[in-house]
Formats: structure tokens, sequence, C-alpha cells
């Protein structure tokens, strides 16, 4: 489905690209009013986005009514970003851009910023500091974490070796691996039910989509559960 | 980057030692005398302005005057109005503001000299400023009949609070087969989609409770913001262009501009029909809010005209108007905006008092409507500053045609959206 989406997404493009072009090779009939202003918008938007980037932190900041303050973040629902690696996070900025990863509302931002501006978000919030979930003082809204089901958790962890890439019990975190111990439990359930979602293509590691394949979704709430309660 | 006390020591030492052979002495206080910033009203623009001014030169000293004591937060309030929420959990306080060094005084500004660099308020105090910030909100234009008295018995609720509850209350004291009556403003208002989601979230309302009811939206305009999503969702869940919809939408074309209203017999008339309702809810035109209006902030169009790279006022110098109230900004007139141009400002006047240049700003919109407690949609945008004016670069709806799930997890988000955008501004 979500393929369907973007198909429809290239659909318009298409379209909208074809309706400037029609302006520009009949020449000598004049463009509708509605062309013109629509044609006068693309022409701005593509000057604007080549105007000189603002500073990091500028930048940054603007992504906090959805990622909390310096990319901590208060909304169950939303990942913290805060103090994730540069390149990890200009990855995933530069995936969301071009759709190769699905998101409901990334792709549209991601798209409003050059290669050097993501770079410059992504370094600034390379630098703040990650805050766990148990600490923040909206850690009541989160699911509470369920010590049973976080023991069942740490098992499957096992069993299917994802300390192979999330080592540290989800605290280590690289270039193409976030952290994951201490982030929302609610966040973390959302993604791995978007992992099991078949609507979805997610660009993951061949080896990760197979052992999610052959999980149910209550083994990864299971796994949620335990990479939320680490509290390193 | 930050500016901290410490660069701003090292700064001033530079710049004495620059001017040593010409500047008189002057006591090494003088250089570091505490700036005042103050802030006019404490909602989406004004408090993040405060606390983004403090986070980035906690030497600055800045005083936030707000009427109330509590904030209640427009964006979510219509999920109260059509009783899945309680107006609780809308309601924050100024102590986490006061955290970050804000001076908080609860009091209301009723003038500004911008030659004294002056605010009067309502108890008779004065507070001086360098620079201000004026973040007022709306303000509602008049409407024949739509008078103090009958504003009590016809709540707007487009300022959340009392008036929100008070129309929660009349939904639910509302005839099943009566209509729930919504008269939608003319562009430009705040929260373009938010009439759009009220109406969606009394018809969830109404489907569960009084059936035989439904909305009818009387519209000073023929189309509207997230409009073909809006449509499709009615069209999905409320039936709508049946002759069973919960929802009918009356576009200034086919007569559905409201031109007057009368109280006692609970009528508001078009230019070729009159509505009758136990419940009725009156947006009205908007217009900057009466403070930036008399300290002669506003333009002929009753908005503020500001310099977008630090929004400050077109008319009055080191007066800034950020949120609502200022003009023609290209930005919407939505919460997010308001904390995406509060930045602008507190960045901008970080670097004026500090004697820097101002830098280039960025500015972001996000914001979810839902049409269902289960079914969300958003509208983003990503914006630059280009040959003065603001740009959307990059930004649009939700896609048109989505799985549930993709608006389930929307629905999802909106909440999440709130608890951060609420943490940033009073957090």
């Amino acid at each position: 489905m979500q393929r369907k989406i973007i198909h429809i997404l290239f659909l318009v493009g298409g379209l909208l690209g074809g309706g400037i072009m029609a302006v520009n090779v009949h020449a000598d009939a004049p463009p509708s009013a509605a062309d013109a202003e629509k044609a006068a918008k693309e022409a701005a938007k593509a000057e604007a986005i080549k105007a000189p980037p603002a500073d990091g932190a500028m930048l940054a900041n603007t992504c906090a009514g959805c990622h909390g303050t310096n990319g901590v973040s208060a909304g169950p629902g939303m990942p913290s970003i805060a103090g994730m690696p540069s390149d990890y996070l200009q990855n995933i900025m530069a995936e969301f851009k071009s759709d190769k990863r699905p998101s409901t509302i990334m792709g549209r931002l991601a798209r409003g910023y050059t290669v050097e501006e993501t770079k410059r978000i992504s370094d600034y919030l390379a630098n703040t500091k990650w805050v766990n979930v148990e600490s923040h003082p909206n850690s009541v809204l989160a699911t509470k974490v369920n010590v049973e089901k976080a023991m069942r958790g740490e098992k499957l962890v096992d069993e299917n070796k994802c300390a192979k890439c999330h080592e540290n019990n989800g605290v280590t975190q690289d270039d193409e691996t976030p952290r994951m111990a201490g982030q929302w439990l609610d966040y973390l359930l959302i993604k791995m039910q978007d992992y099991k979602n078949k609507h979805l293509v997610i660009p993951q590691p061949h080896k990760m989509q197979k052992a999610i394949a052959n999980l149910t979704v209550q083994e990864l709430e299971d796994i949620a559960h335990f990479y939320a309660s680490i509290k390193r | 980057m930050k500016f901290t006390r410490r660069d701003f020591v090292k700064l001033t030492g530079g710049m004495a030692a620059l001017g040593v052979v010409s500047m008189p002495v002057t006591p090494a206080y003088a250089a570091i005398a505490k700036k005042r910033v103050v802030v006019i009203g404490g909602g989406y623009g004004g408090a993040v302005a405060a606390k983004y001014i403090r986070l980035a030169d906690p030497s600055i000293q800045v005083t936030l005057i707000e009427q109330n004591k509590e904030y209640h937060s427009g964006p979510l309030s219509n999920w109260v109005i059509a009783g899945f929420r309680n107006l609780e959990v809308q309601r924050w306080g100024y102590e986490g503001l006061q955290r970050h060094g804000v001076e908080v005084v609860i009091d209301q500004a009723t003038s500004i000299d911008p030659v004294a660099k002056k605010v009067g308020t309502a108890t008779g105090k004065k507070f001086d400023y360098d620079r201000l910030i004026v973040s007022p909100g709306v303000g509602f234009r008049d409407m024949e009949g739509y008078d103090a008295e009958a504003q009590a018995r016809i709540p707007h609720a487009w300022d959340a609070g009392p008036q929100t509850t008070q129309l929660a209350k009349q939904l639910q004291e509302l005839k099943n087969g009566d209509p729930f009556i919504l008269v939608v403003p003319p562009d430009p208002y705040r929260c373009p989609p938010g009439p759009y989601e009220r109406a969606s979230l009394v018809a969830h309302y109404l489907k569960n409770n009084k059936p035989k009811s439904k909305v009818i939206l009387l519209d000073a305009k023929d189309k509207f913001s997230k409009m073909g999503l809006f449509t499709d969702g009615w069209k999905t869940l409320y039936g709508y262009e049946t002759d069973k919809s919960l929802i009918e939408w009356i576009p200034a074309a086919q007569g559905g501009k409201v031109s007057r209203v009368d109280a006692k017999t609970m009528t508001v008339y078009t230019d070729m029909a009159e509505f009758t309702s136990s419940c009725i809810n009156i947006i009205p035109e908007n217009k900057a809010n009466v403070i930036a209006e008399k300290a002669g902030l506003t333009d002929e169009k009753g908005w503020c005209p500001v310099h977008f790279e630090t929004m400050e006022s077109k008319i009055h110098k080191g007066v800034h108007v950020i949120g609502d109230s200022a003009a023609a900004t290209g930005l919407p007139k939505s919460g997010y905006a308001a904390n995406s141009t509060a930045k602008v400002c507190a960045a901008a006047i970080v670097n004026l008092l500090n004697g820097k240049p101002v830098g280039i700003p960025s500015y972001v919109n996000t914001c979810y409507s839902m049409i269902s407690p289960e079914y969300g949609i958003s509208v983003a945008g990503i914006y630059k500053l280009h040959a003065g004016k603001i740009i959307e670069v990059s930004g649009g709806v939700s896609a048109g045609k989505a799985p549930d799930f993709i608006r389930q997890q929307e629905a999802q988000y909106n909440e999440s959206w709130y608890q951060n955008i609420m943490s940033d501004t009073f957090g």
C-alpha cells in the first residue's frame, strides 16, 4: 500500500511537472492566470531552497515542537533524538527525503532541507544530551514497562541475536544504529509494528527483516518493553 | 551555536580592547549591564520567545506579562468540545518559565510607549525594555448582534478555556434532531483547519449520541485548509454528501456567509436564509489583538507588519510582533508557526542585544487535525526567507489515499505533538 502511495505521489508530481511544461511549450497561447501563478510559485520555491542555510541551532530548534526541546521528546509516540550520531540522523533524513523510508510526515519535512542544512541539524542534535524516558517529567504518560514482558523480551533479544547490531542492550549507537535503551516505549511499539506491517517496505538489513518476520506482534512488544527498561 | 554568558564576557572584553585607544574609560559593570526584554502574552508565541532568549543568553533579563494565571491550549480543545478530553489536560502554568529565570507578571498590558520604551499595565505598573515582544494572539471583529451579552449565550470558543466547557455543555444538552450551527470566518484567521476539525469531532459525537442532528457549517469562504482530506474523511465516517450526512457545509457561493445574529431568538442570518438552534458557535472574523491595535502596531488590514528576519515591527522600532498578530507572513496562523516565529525572534534579539549580526531565519509549521479520535491528518511545511518573502520550500498535506493504520498513526502523533510543543513552550 505504501508503494501505492508513493506511486500516487509520483503521479501527482508528474502532473504538476506536466502543467509547468505545458506553459513553456505553448508559448504563443497565453497561459491561464492559475498556471502562471503556479509556475511563479514553483520558480520562487526553487530559488528559495538555494538560499543560504541558517545555523544549526536555528534549524534544529524548529524540530523541538515535535521532538522536544533539544531533541528530548516529551511525547510517547515521538522518538527522542538527542545525542544521536550525526551520521545516523543524516542517513535517516536522506531516506525520508527520497521516500526510501516510508513516513507519515517526515518525508514532507526532510525535502525542505538541503544536504548542508540536514548536516547542520544533525551536528547540533548530536551534541545534545540524551535523557532516558523514566527521567523525563512526562514519563507518567508512557506505557509502563512490564517486568515480565521485559524479561521475555530479553530472552527474545538473546535468541534473535539483536545484540549483533544493537550492542550493549541498545545503549551503543553508531551511524547505522540508533540508541533504543530508554527510548519511549510507545514509539518503539509503533515502529516494531511498522516492521511487521506488510504494507510498508522499510529499509532494514536483511537479517533484521528476517528475524522480525518470524516474530509475533506480542513478541515484538516484549522486545520493546525490554529496550525501554534499560536505564543506562 | 549557543551564546553563553562566558562568550558574552569574552566578546565585550574583546570589544573594549579594540576601542581602548579612543574610548573613554567606563566602569567594567557598564559593559555588562543587564539587557531587558519584555514579552506581552504567554501563549504559543510569547512563552517560547521568553524561554529561548533565556536558553541562549541567561544574562538577559526577561519579563513576561500575561493576564491569566494559567493558559489553556487551543490546539486539541476541539476534543474537549466533543467530550473525549478533559479541559484540565489543556491547562498549563508558568512555573516552567520561572525555572528558566523568566520573571512572570500576572497583569494586563494596557499601553506601549515605543519612544520611552515602556509598557504599562492595568494595575498601574511600568516596565522598561530594550526590546519588546508582542504576542497577544488574535482579536475579533464586530458582527451585527454579536455583543458581549450575545457572547455569553453563543460562545466562540476560539480562545480555549471557560467557553470551551460552555460549548461542550451546550452540545451535550442539544436536542436530538436540532442542528449544531458553526459559523466560520473569512481568511485570515487563527488555526485554518480548526473549524473543520471542530465540525468533524462534533459529528463524531452526534453519530454516537444524537444521530438525528447534524453540523451545519456556514462558511464565509468557498474552500478551506486540508479540504480534500476533510471531505474524504467526512464521506468515510459521516455520510457526507448523502441525505443522511452528519455534516452540511454551505460555502459563501451558496449563501454561507453570516451577516448578523440575534441571540434572543438564537438565529443567525445569511443573505439568503436564517438558521435557528439552541446550539450556535460563532467564530468571528479575526484581527490582531486589541493591545497591538492600541499600540499602533497594525496596518489598514488590522494585522501587524513585520520584518521577517527579526519579526521587528515595520511601524515601531524595538517592538517585535510574533504569532497570530503578525501580518502576511506566508505562514499559517498556527500554534507551530507561532512557536517558529518566536524562535526566529528570540535568536534575532539575542544577537541584536549582543551587538552581533542577525542570523538567517528558518521556519516550520506542523499541524494535525482529527476527523475522528482514530483518524488524524496533517499539514506540514518548511519555509525559507528569500527576497523579503517567507517561501514554503517543501511540505503539504497527508497522502490523499492512505490505509487506516496511517490515519491511526497520525491520530497518535497528534497527542505526542501536543505534549512536545507544550513542553517546549511551558517546560
